[in-house]
This record gives structure tokens, C-alpha cells and sequence, in this order.
């Protein structure tokens, strides 16, 4: 008995404090304090106990009583309250609403993460490594031995090799993410589909579409038939997907030691819409995804059998995809902190 | 590289108008910069790939464009039967005395003859035009003849003068490093070690491949030359450009790799051109100093390859005129007798000349085009040729690899944490992996115990950051004048390790707030643990600076710990009992040692919190419950006596009345 009691009270309480208008307050009242409410039905069966026992449980049922009438009063009041405080000032509805104080993800992050998303669809799986690498991954697994020229158009950053037993000129800052190739490559076997978004670094001086530090996304695949029609098409498709369906690609041929045949893309400038502007150098074209089939020395060099296996590989200039998107003219304005920047994202 | 539309008329008609051609070239590989528009004339500018040299002559571009419109060049003719010698064999008349030393490791081949009583003086104006035009000045006669042919044929060609060459002795060798070397514009320079050079009996007179020596130069009292056509080693001429940090004409051409077989026809060209316009003779017989022959190489396509690779099917016609346009001077072989079976399917490349079964191409590649070694150059010059832009367009078909990858990274974590900060009120932003001395000291580290740049672009950029403190105050000051509440977070690496044996690099998460205090910050950070199924306290990881809160959390620590793997725990059955308790505790005495001591009283305590803090004065909410049934009054009574008691044991507090 005395335990039922207290489940009332608490089953009370605990709905008046939820409750949040006087409909439902009224209702709970019918239910519990009413002629046949639950608690006026407990205090009816404590005619059905001993004798001896009548007065305990029936100052007990009268505490209950009381605990409940004040709580129901108080919440009552605060409610009728509020309403009254509501409709004696007369809202404005005009008025703007109070915005949360929520921060934004930056313009790069929206658009990695619908990278990712977009290669996931193709089952590709993200990989991310080192930015301080050696020239070996950098470099010479991916058919680019020292002294070669093509050295040049990724001018390097060395660490400095002080206090330290590493040879100078053997550890840099990675200039492209392509250096994951030959680290993946050489744990695993084909069939390969992977990505790897990252940071690289380049010995260039800054201007509006260059800047010493980039981003990239590496991709690669890896497997018995691959063919150059399907780079031409995956390429397509990732463009497409993030950029919109009615841009305008373009391919070329171009050199990059590591692939043959090399491929480098093209879509039109959303800067100027093909019209020509400094960020495109007035070409209505900005060079968006270098790419190619992998070279048959890179796959040499990771033990994998050109005759049996070969691939494509890409790179997507992240840095320059999200200018492009967003129609921002100059790279720099992408590690500007100025939140009247980033506030637009 | 610069080449005007009337040079490359002179070797063939163009039909594409410039616009048009410029587009095409820039397919096939030729990537055209800018089109200018002068006088009667067009400019077209190249970017020219390293694997391209003979792309860096006019003749070499003129011989794209044919490839493109499907046309033959017409080489640029000699006048074989001059009337002061006969230039096809020149034969002298008179032999005038020298003596070469070389050495076909540093200096594969070594092309040249002498020309007697030349008059040097100025240019004639049409040869002046055309270097002017593009960008090239002119100098006098002789040198402006051996750099025009260079321009036209792609080989660089040098003139001495005879008469100062010591003892008419010419060494080629490698510098020691450190001599004193005085270049044709006057500029002295310090020779790096290995440098090819060519020594009289006296002096360095030649930085080979480079630029030539002053005291040799070809000036207005020169009546004798001697024509240098070489071909230099790319590597040799590649180390020496950066160690001085000088390129030219010359040596972008032999890093790449110089027409090794083009040497004969240069010398003689620019023979023919110094008769016309300087006159003289020839006093020697030619120099032609090499180890190795030089000659056009044979390279097999098998079909089944190309098609296997490019994805689509050329007809046979189209390859065999391709291929022909380009000077390959392709020849189809089929199998000469049935297919068999072979025990073994697979084929080595260029085992097919014998035995053959499956049907190949055979091309003979021009010295010009070194770049063409392997199958797979072939193939991509009929794609090229053939357009990437005509190709259709496929999805790979393989199976979609399921096994794991190493350096797996989910970008759904990163995505999850970010989420949270900038529901939290945080805004992300990307700055730079280089930093300062100064911004390394502003925030009490040692630059000598930092990761360096050998070679930083600027010193503002020259240190790899070892943590994100400095570029966030930065990035909050900067957003000082603009905005009053300003909360901005990172994800990115930081570079550890005092040398480069040491390094490592980490993600790091970093915060800073001016409009958010202590316990909001750290709230919002121990919401994100939460979040991560992870519990730590993250009290080490704030702190109060000038500028606001900074908060730096250990990345990859993190996910080390992370737990996504939610179960669901069904609701309890039974009400909670909730009361609030006023503690009167010394403030010396933390809070978090008041809660652990309430919490371990009873397992039925599901919950503590700090509700308020007044003077000495914390209020508690502690929430009891039982999962299988309802709690009495008097249970919860007897814990609340537990509670107090230990608490007044252990801390001397008491519940305030």
C-alpha cells in the first residue's frame, strides 16, 4: 500500500513537470485527484486495511494529496505566467528569430568530404600518409631519378638535416600526394582502388593560383583490365558530380614521368565562364586534374607485373577545385582565418 | 618557347587558323600559353614538357603541326655544291692545326671543323628580324648564325675563336671545383665540381653545354673559327646548370636531351649560313669525335596491346598513318604462320620478330625523338595523335577490392568532430604547415629545437609548426576589428621532434574562444569525447591565455581511444529520485574530488552534477535509481547519511542548512 502510494505521487509529479499547458495539466489532475482518479481510489482501499494501520497510511495518502495540489498549483502559475508574459508585450512577428551561435566547416572540408563521397561511390577507400617523405617516395619510385628535369615543375623544399643522421637532400616536404603510390603499392596487391587527400608543399613563389602549400587529391586503381577510356570516364564522372553536370571538360596530352600515357584535365573557368581572367592566366581554362596511365617502371618498381596488371592514376587539385566552386579568384583566400570569409561557407 | 607562325610556314603549309592550331597542339601535348597577334605576323608561346628537347626548335614544332594536319615538312635545304667548297663532303682546301682530348662519358659527341678569314660584323637584317621576334638578341654575325640554327634544328652549336685557343688545344674535362670561369656576357662564376669543361693549354675557354668563355668569344677581330655542334650528358649539364643556378637555350635542350644524331646536319647548315653572310673557308676536315653510332632505333607495338591499353579499337589504316606522320616509319608484320598453342601464354616485348603470333608494328624512331623508349610511348603517341577528346568514356570494370588498405584514414571521424565544434559555436580554418622563428618563440619554443627548411621561400615560412597556438591567436587577432565573438578551431598536423631522427608528424585538434569561458570550452570538449565513446578530462588540455581559451587536443591519441560501436540501453522502468544538496566545502577542496567521493558512496547513484556554486557553497544533483524496481524514501535517506558523513570525514564539509 504504502509503496503504491508513492508511485502515484511520483507518477504525478513527474508528468506535471513535463507537462507544458493547462489542457494537459487538467487532464492530469482528472487522473490522479478526480472523484475515480488513482489517488482518491487508493484512499478508498485504505478502508480495506487492519485497523491498526488506518492512521499511518492515511497521513501518508494526505502527504501524497498535498505534494501533489502544490506542484500542480505551482506549475500552473508558471504557465499561466509565461502566457500572460507573451501576450502583454504583443510580439512583433517581423522581428528576425534568434539564430544560434553555430561556427561553419570550411569551404576545403565540404568539399573534401564530398570527395571522399563521391570516390566511395566508385569503391574507392581513403589513405592518408607522411607530408615529410623522402625523395625516394617523392621521387624516384615514380620513374623520376635524380638529375631528371621534370624535377623542375615541383621545385622542392629539403629539411633541414642539422643534429640529425639523415643524409641532406634525402628528406623533404612531399610535393604531391602521388608519393602514397609506391607506399600503398608496396604492401598491397591489385586490385586497388584508393584515394589520398592531403597537404603538399612546393618551393613557388605565391600568387593568386599558386601557393606554397596545396592540397591534392591522389587517387589511383590498380587491376587486370584497365583502360585508358575508363580514366578518361572516371574522370568524368568525379567532375561532373562536384562540379554539376554541364561543365566543360577538356583533356590534353602532357608528361609526367610517372604515367604514359599522361593525360591532364581541363574544365572551363567558373571565374570569368571561360572569358578569360588572371586566375585562368586569360585562358578560360583552368588545369584541374593532372592524370595518366601508370607508367610500367613505377609498376616495376613496386614488383607488381606490367604485362599482367596495370592502372590509372590522378591527381585533383582540391585547392583550386574549391576556388573553382565557389567562384573565389585568388587560392590565398583559403587559409585566410576572416570569419567574414568563412562565414559565407 | 616562342615560334611565329611565318618561321613554321617556311617548313610547311598551314590549313587550322591559330586559334584552332594552338587548341590542337595543346591536345597533343604542346601546351600553348598565348597567341599574340603582331604585325603581319602571330606569336605562339609553348610550355615545353621535360621529355620534349626536339619540341625546343622550330623545325621540331613544325614537325607536331605536319603530324596534326597530316603533312611532311620540308627540311630546311644546304646548298650542297657551294661555290667556295663542296659542303655535302666538306672537303678543305688548307688544314689548319688542333688538337682535341675528350672522353665520350663526359662528352658523348663532339661535332666540328674550322672556317678560315670569316669577317664577323653585324647581321643582316632579315636574320636580325627573325631573332628579335623571338626574343633572341642579336650579337654579331657568327653568333647569331649558330643561334639561329639552334632555334631551327634543336642542336646548340658554339663558336670559338681559333686564334685564342692556346696551343690550338682543346681538353674536355671535368672542373675540380672552385676555378674561375668568365662567361661570353662577361659574368664570372665558380665552377661546381664535375662541371664539363674544355681547357687550352692555358685556361678554362668552355663551360660545355652552358654558355661559352669570354676569352674565346668570337669578337669583330676574329678571321678564324671553330664550330663546336656537341652533344653534352644530361646529367653532368643538369648538375652544373643548379649548382650555379645558370640555364640557357643550351642547356634546357641537352638536360632533356639533345638530337644526338642531328649534330652532322647542323654543323653543316650553320656552314652554309656563315659562307652566305660571313664568308670564308673551311680549314679542316670535320670533327666527329663519339663512341657510339648514333642511329635510329627500331621499337615494336603489338595491336592487342594497344587496344588493351587505350580501350578502343583504331583502325589498322588510321595507326599505319598516324605513325607515318610522325616519321615512324611504321612497318606491319602479322603472325607468319597459325597461332599455336603456347604452353606459356605470356610474351615477352620484342620477342615477336621471330615466332611471331600476334600481329605488330614496327617503328624506326628518329634520333630527335629520345622520349620514345618503351611500347607504352608509342601507344600515347596515337592517342594523342588520335585525340583524347574522341575517345568515349568508361567505368573500370573490376571488382570492387574489399581487402584493407594500410594508411586507412576515415574521413567519417574527422567529419563527426568537426560537426560538434562548429555546433559548439567554433569556426574551422586552414593555415599554414610554415611558420616563423618569431611565431615559434612567441609561444616559448626553441626554434633550435624545431623541424627547419633547408630552403624556406621566405623567413616568414620557414619552421614546420610544432602546434597550432601560434596561427590561431594570430587568426583571432586578425578577426579582431571585425567581429566581437570569435571562436575558431583546426584539425591539422603538427611536426614534432627536435631533428629530423626525431621527426613525426600528428594531427592535432586546436580551439580558441574570446567569447567562451573555461567551462563552456571544456564542456564542449568533454561533449566530443562523449560523442566518441572516449572519457578523459580534458582539463590538461585548456588553458586561459591573453587573447581567450585555447584548447589543443592529441589527434591521433584520440582515435586511438575512439568507440563507435553504440548499444542501446533500454529505458528504466522505474522513476528516478532527484534531490539537489547544498555543500559547505573550503574552496581549496575540487569539485571534481567532492563528486567522485558522492559518487562512490552507492551504485544506485547514477548521476552527479554541479547544479550551482555560491561562495562556499555547491549544489549537488544527484539522481538515484534503481533498474529493477522503485526506491524508498528511507534507501535514499540512508545513502544521503552515507554521503554526508564521508564527505564531512574526508573534506571537513557539510550540508548547508
Amino acid at each position: 500500500m504504502e509503496e503504491s502510494l508513492i508511485q502515484i505521487k511520483n507518477a504525478a509529479v513527474s508528468l506535471i513537470l513535463e507537462a507544458e499547458d493547462l489542457k494537459t495539466l487538467d487532464e492530469i489532475k482528472l487522473q490522479f485527484l478526480g472523484r475515480s482518479g488513482k489517488l482518491s481510489l487508493a484512499i478508498k482501499d485504505i478502508g480495506k486495511l487492519p485497523k491498526e494501520q488506518r492512521p499511518e497510511i492515511g497521513q501518508l495518502a494526505n502527504e501524497v494529496k498535498k505534494v501533489i495540489e502544490e506542484t500542480l498549483a505551482q506549475k500552473i502559475s508558471n504557465i499561466k505566467y509565461q502566457i500572460s508574459n507573451i501576450k502583454k508585450k504583443e510580439i512583433d512577428a517581423t522581428a528576425p528569430g534568434i539564430k544560434p551561435n553555430i561556427g561553419h566547416l570550411h569551404p576545403m572540408s565540404q568539399v573534401l568530404y564530398e570527395v571522399v563521397d563521391v570516390f566511395k561511390s566508385l569503391g574507392f577507400k581513403a589513405a592518408d600518409g607522411p607530408e615529410i617523405e623522402t625523395d625516394y617516395y617523392n621521387f624516384e619510385v615514380l620513374n623520376i631519378p635524380k638529375d631528371h628535369p621534370a624535377r623542375d615543375t615541383q621545385q622542392t623544399l629539403y629539411l633541414d638535416t642539422r643534429n640529425s643522421k639523415v643524409t641532406p637532400g634525402e628528406v623533404i616536404l612531399r610535393t604531391q600526394t602521388s608519393s602514397m603510390q609506391g607506399r600503398v603499392m608496396k604492401k598491397v596487391k591489385p586490385p586497388l582502388r584508393i584515394i589520398v587527400p592531403g597537404k603538399n608543399f612546393r618551393y613557388e613563389q605565391v600568387d593568386s593560383s599558386h601557393g606554397f602549400e596545396f592540397w591534392q587529391v591522389e587517387g589511383f586503381l590498380v587491376d587486370k583490365n584497365v583502360r585508358l577510356t575508363d580514366l578518361f570516364g572516371t574522370i568524368d564522372y568525379i567532375l561532373r558530380q562536384l562540379m554539376g553536370q554541364s561543365i566543360k571538360i577538356k583533356f590534353a596530352t602532357t608528361n609526367f614521368p610517372f604515367v604514359e600515357p599522361g593525360v591532364d584535365t581541363y574544365i572551363e573557368c567558373t571565374v570569368c565562364k571561360g572569358q578569360g581572367c588572371s586566375f585562368c592566366k586569360m585562358s578560360g581554362w583552368s588545369e584541374i586534374m593532372p592524370a595518366g596511365m601508370i607508367h610500367p617502371n613505377v609498376l616495376k618498381a613496386v614488383r607488381y607485373n606490367p604485362q599482367e596488371v596495370g592502372g590509372f592514376a590522378f591527381a585533383i587539385g582540391l585547392s583550386r577545385l574549391v576556388t573553382l566552386r565557389y567562384q573565389m579568384d585568388d587560392l590565398r583566400l583559403l587559409t585566410n582565418p576572416d570569419l567574414r570569409i568563412l562565414e559565407q561557407f | 618557347m616562342l615560334a611565329p607562325l611565318s618561321w613554321l610556314k617556311e617548313y610547311l603549309d598551314i590549313t587550322l587558323s591559330p586559334k584552332e592550331l594552338g587548341e590542337r597542339l595543346t591536345e597533343v601535348g604542346l601546351g600553348t600559353e598565348k597567341i599574340t597577334k603582331i604585325d603581319n605576323d602571330v606569336i605562339f608561346e609553348f610550355e615545353i614538357t621535360p621529355n620534349r628537347p626536339d619540341l625546343l626548335s622550330i623545325i621540331g614544332i613544325a614537325r607536331e603541326i605536319a603530324a596534326i594536319e597530316g603533312k611532311k615538312v620540308k627540311y630546311p635545304g644546304v646548298n650542297v655544291t657551294h661555290p667556295r667548297g663542296v659542303i655535302g663532303s666538306l672537303k678543305p682546301k688548307k688544314i689548319l692545326p688542333l688538337k682535341i682530348k675528350t672522353n665520350a662519358t663526359i662528352n658523348p659527341r663532339f661535332t666540328g671543323i674550322i672556317i678560315d678569314n670569316v669577317i664577323v660584323k653585324e647581321s643582316p637584317s632579315w636574320l636580325k628580324d627573325k631573332l628579335n621576334l623571338i626574343g633572341q638578341r642579336p650579337i654579331n654575325n657568327i653568333v647569331d648564325i649558330t643561334n639561329y640554327v639552334m632555334l631551327e634544328l634543336g642542336n646548340p652549336i658554339h663558336a670559338f675563336d681559333y686564334h685564342k685557343v692556346k696551343d690550338h688545344l682543346m681538353t674536355v674535362e671535368q672542373a675540380k671545383g672552385g676555378e674561375s670561369f668568365k662567361s661570353v656576357d662577361g659574368i664570372s662564376y665558380h665552377l661546381p665540381k664535375g662541371a664539363v669543361i674544355i681547357s687550352d693549354s692555358e685556361t678554362i675557354i668552355d663551360l660545355c653545354g652552358i654558355k661559352g668563355g669570354f676569352n674565346s668569344a668570337t669578337f669583330k677581330d676574329t678571321k678564324t673559327i671553330f664550330i663546336r655542334v656537341p652533344v653534352e650528358n644530361p646529367i653532368l649539364i643538369r648538375q652544373t646548370s643548379q649548382a650555379l643556378g645558370l640555364r640557357s637555350n643550351a642547356s634546357s635542350i641537352f638536360e632533356r636531351g639533345v638530337n644526338a644524331g642531328g649534330t652532322i646536319d647542323a654543323l653543316k647548315k650553320c656552314v652554309d649560313l656563315i659562307f652566305e653572310i660571313a664568308g670564308g673557308e673551311i680549314a679542316s676536315e670535320i670533327y666527329d669525335l663519339k663512341k657510339e653510332a648514333f642511329e635510329p632505333w627500331k621499337l615494336n607495338l603489338r595491336l592487342s596491346r594497344l587496344k588493351h591499353i587505350l580501350g578502343i579499337e583504331i583502325p589498322e589504316k588510321k595507326i599505319l598513318s598516324i605513325l607515318s606522320n610522325l616519321n615512324l616509319l611504321p612497318q606491319v608484320s602479322y603472325p607468319s604462320f597459325p597461332r599455336k598453342r603456347e604452353s606459356s601464354p605470356r610474351l615477352d616485348r620484342g620477342s615477336t620478330k621471330s615466332g611471331m603470333t600476334e600481329s605488330t608494328i614496327e617503328c624506326t624512331i628518329p634520333t630527335y625523338r629520345n622520349d620514345l623508349k618503351i611500347e607504352e610511348d608509342l601507344i600515347e603517341e596515337l592517342a594523342r595523335i588520335y585525340g583524347y577528346n574522341n575517345f568515349p568514356k568508361t567505368l573500370p570494370v573490376g571488382q570492387i577490392p574489399m581487402q584493407k588498405i594500410p594508411y586507412f584514414k576515415d574521413y567519417r571521424i574527422d567529419e563527426k568532430i568537426k560537426n560538434i565544434l562548429t555546433s559548439s559555436g567554433f569556426s574551422e580554418v586552414y593555415t599554414y604547415s610554415l611558420i616563423s622563428e618569431k611565431d615559434i618563440e612567441s609561444v616559448g619554443i626553441q626554434p633550435e629545437k624545431t623541424l627547419r627548411i633547408d630552403n624556406p621561400t621566405s623567413r616568414e615560412f620557414e619552421y614546420l609548426r610544432p602546434t597550432l597556438k601560434p596561427n590561431l591567436i594570430k587568426a583571432l587577432l586578425q578577426n579582431v576589428p571585425n567581429n566581437e565573438k570569435i571562436s575558431l578551431f583546426e584539425l591539422g598536423k603538427v611536426y614534432k621532434g627536435e631533428n629530423l631522427d626525431e621527426a613525426k608528424e600528428n594531427y592535432c585538434l586546436s580551439g580558441i574562444s574570446n567569447n567562451k569561458n573555461y567551462f563552456e570550452v571544456k564542456g564542449i570538449i568533454e561533449r566530443l569525447y562523449e560523442d566518441l565513446g572516449t572519457k578523459e578530462n580534458p582539463s590538461m588540455c585548456i588553458e586561459i591565455i591573453n587573447e581567450g581559451v585555447f584548447f589543443k587536443l592529441n589527434y591521433s591519441k584520440i582515435l586511438s581511444k575512439i568507440n563507435l560501436q553504440k548499444k542501446f540501453t533500454p529505458l528504466p522502468k522505474y522513476p528516478p529520485i532527484i534531490e539537489d544538496l547544498a555543500i559547505v566545502a573550503k574552496p581549496n577542496i575540487k569539485t571534481v574530488e567532492l563528486m567522485d567521493e558522492i559518487k562512490k558512496q552507492n551504485s544506485l547513484i547514477v548521476d552527479v552534477s554541479l547544479l550551482d556554486q555560491f561562495e562556499e557553497t555547491r549544489t549537488f544533483h544527484i539522481i538515484y535509481q534503481h533498474r529493477e524496481r522503485n526506491l524508498t524514501t528511507d534507501e535514499v535517506a540512508q545513502i544521503r547519511e552515507k554521503i554526508l558523513k564521508s564527505l564531512k570525514q574526508k573534506f571537513g564539509a557539510r550540508l548547508k542548512v
